[in-house]
């Protein structure tokens, strides 16, 4: 038998681990429904078909309600028994049965498609993006009226491969232990998303895995670290990914226990290490994991659920965020839309990623923009002194100019109503275009911090699309212009006197962390799954050590030596 | 029966979770509820029927009630969209 060549394939990850196993396909339920009429003494069976099935989809509802800490997906799972229960929904199939005599799954069908098609023509966002949801609901009920519904067959350890994954049957493979998911669609947002994360099921999303002819049983890897799936590995990449995957488990059991000590090195020097936080699910992590509150709180996610949200809704989100942080600090970054999160309304654009994206798209969308604006002052005079905003891709002085005349309009609009708010929120800038971290002394002068965002960075100086996989391979981090970039902006910032955090991937890598620290980075953000780890390896090294590791980095002519002296650091 | 005319006040208008807030409190109530708006007629205590007004903030509507609980029942919903459909403030 010829042996396949190991394929990889890439996407985004959604929730971190390794999953070592045997591929699984979720087929999709076929859904072609046909209009069958029936007979007048089989009316009052499809009925009762249609009320039985009704009933089965509810309680399958309710049962999603009793997995806890998940405060979105509960309200998600009301709005959908409501829509179970709609009476004009009930009225249409009913008298589509008894009247036109359609079959109960067509009643269905079509009660269900005339409600989606007002909502898609609709020219509100939000009633454009309910059909999914009730499209869902649509075929679920269809599927409850047919007998022969199959249950699943996923084994334990077996690898997930699903187009999207209804609510429902996430609950039923959340009780089985599987070993990762892999999506072609899906949102960070989504349910499915939100509870691997919970259950620490390794998951990546946006993975075209269709195209490769995939079958079930086939061996797979998935890396929900670096959103890597790897189809039919060698023998040789399966070891490496064992040994990772021990040496995570190992090492996160060992960080845990660190999370509660001072954040000190071996020689006493201190340094601060913050979560990046995007859902409130993310927020009781904070403590368990030893975070110094936030240093990048993702904003984007608020606005993509609720397309139209208004001032109160923020509030509620940043209030709910810095309670979490028990008096730390939280740099809230402003809406990053666009690049690969696209808004509806900004169409399809030949480089997205070289775009209408972040501060580009707020400067144009101003009420937007003030709304949120407003939003975080009037949090701030709740919390002083705790409340940082940070613009996310700036590549002009004047996008910051502009950012903070805005400011201060929002200021002065709320020194007039008399709401209180901090007069001394610091302004911070993501160093993820090339042009700033060059011009980074000029910049220097006008904010009060920098927060490097290495994994855009290394996209925009590397000229790599770190959504293309067929140069993904290209994409490093560890390159040597990214260090030096870094370094610039270091240089920079000492000289005009303001602090430098790095809030990229690239902090969540112990060994680079530690090497960050040696630049005199000790300010570091990443995901709080990372943050025993890093704090285990920052904690048990000099940090001389740090600082020798960081020149000879800065030293080096290419990635793979800065890898090499990385691996090798830590192994000593 | 009853009838009254309200404005949708809040900013982003009436999307599913005002939607679903207003449901829930309709259907509280015996009396049949239809929301008038633009020429259509919807049931108020269908959700898909509310969502399909698709009503964004500053729409106007017509609220009819027509049961034995008319009058509470009409006072409670104009409270509501007063209130911006915050379920807290009832």
């Amino acid at each position: 038998m010829k042996t396949e060549q190991p394929a990889i394939l890439s996407g985004k990850p959604a929730a971190t681990g390794i999953g070592i196993g045997n591929a699984w396909i979720l087929e999709k339920e076929s859904h072609t429904v046909k209009p069958v009429k029936i007979r007048e003494d089989e009316v009052e069976e499809h009925q009762k078909k249609f009320l039985t099935a009704k009933e089965v989809v509810e309680q399958s509802y309710e049962k999603l309600k009793s997995i806890p800490d998940d405060y979105d997906a509960l309200e998600i799972i009301d709005a959908q028994i409501q829509t179970l229960n709609d009476p004009e929904v009930f009225k249409s199939v009913n008298a589509k049965i008894a009247d036109e005599k359609y079959a109960v799954d067509y009643a269905i069908f079509s009660t269900f498609n005339e409600y989606i098609q007002l909502l898609e023509k609709s020219d509100v966002t939000w009633a454009n993006e309910r059909t999914i949801d009730i499209a869902a609901i649509r075929d679920e009920l269809i599927q409850a009226t047919q007998k022969d519904k199959k249950g699943l067959t996923v084994k334990e350890g077996e690898i997930v491969f699903a187009e999207e994954i209804p609510p429902t049957v996430m609950v039923e493979l959340s009780k089985i232990k599987i070993a990762g998911i892999v999506m072609e669609k899906g949102g960070f947002t989504s349910h499915a998303v939100i509870l691997s994360q919970s259950l620490g099921i390794p998951c990546v999303i946006n993975v075209n895995w269709k195209k490769g002819k995939l079958k079930n049983g086939k061996s797979a890897i998935i890396d929900g670290s670096t959103g890597q799936v790897i189809l039919n590995p060698s023998w040789k990449q399966t070891q490496e990914y064992k040994k990772r995957e021990e040496d995570e488990v190992a090492r996160f059991q060992k960080g845990l226990k660190w999370a509660q000590k001072p954040n000190q090195t071996a020689c006493g020097s201190g340094f601060t290490l913050r979560a990046n936080v995007e859902f409130l699910e993310e927020l009781p992590r904070l403590k368990t994991h030893g975070a110094q509150g936030v240093g990048l709180l993702r904003t984007e996610t608020i606005l993509f659920e609720v397309h139209e949200f208004d001032v109160d809704d923020q509030i509620q989100f940043y209030s709910e965020v810095l309670e979490a942080a028990g008096g730390e600090s939280v740099t809230i970054r402003l809406f990053d839309a666009g690049g690969d999160k696209l808004l509806d309304e900004s169409g399809q654009e030949a480089n997205p990623f070289l775009g209408w994206r972040g501060i580009r798209m707020l400067l144009d969308k101003k009420s937007l923009f003030k709304k949120q604006l407003e939003a975080i002052y009037r949090v701030s005079g709740q919390y002083k002194g705790q409340v940082k905003i940070l613009i996310p891709m700036v590549s002009v002085l004047d996008e910051i100019l502009e950012v903070k005349a805005l400011c201060e309009l929002v200021n002065k609009s709320l020194s007039a109503r008399e709401i209180e708010f901090d007069e001394d929120l610091q302004i911070g800038v993501m160093v993820e275009v090339p042009s700033i971290a060059l011009m980074a002394k000029q910049i220097a002068k006008h904010v009060d911090f920098f927060s490097i965002g290495t994994n855009d960075l290394t996209q925009y100086t590397l000229a790599v699309d770190r959504g293309n996989e067929k140069i993904s391979n290209l994409f490093d981090s560890f390159h040597p212009a990214i260090w030096k970039l870094i370094k610039m902006s270091k240089d920079a910032a000492d000289k005009e006197g303001i602090t430098v955090a790095v809030c990229g991937e690239m902090a969540s890598k112990p060994e680079a962390a530690a090497c960050l620290l040696g630049m005199g980075i000790t300010d570091l953000s990443m995901n709080a799954g990372s943050l025993p780890i890093v704090k285990s390896v920052l904690c048990t090294h000099k940090l001389d050590e740090m600082k020798e590791l960081s020149s000879e980095v800065l030293k080096a002519d290419d990635t793979e030596k800065v890898h090499k002296l990385l691996e090798s650091w830590r192994a000593v | 029966m009853v009838s009254q005319k309200v404005t949708v006040k809040n900013e982003a208008g009436l999307h599913a979770r005002p939607a679903s807030a207003l449901v829930k409190v309709a259907s509280r109530y015996e009396s049949e509820f239809f929301i008038k708006m633009y020429g259509y007629k919807v049931n108020g205590k269908s959700i898909l029927g509310v969502m399909t007004l698709a009503a964004e903030s500053g729409a106007e509507m017509e609220l009819i009630l027509d049961g034995p609980d008319e009058k509470e029942a009409l006072d409670v919903l104009v409270k509501l969209f007063e209130n911006k459909f915050d379920l807290n403030a009832e």
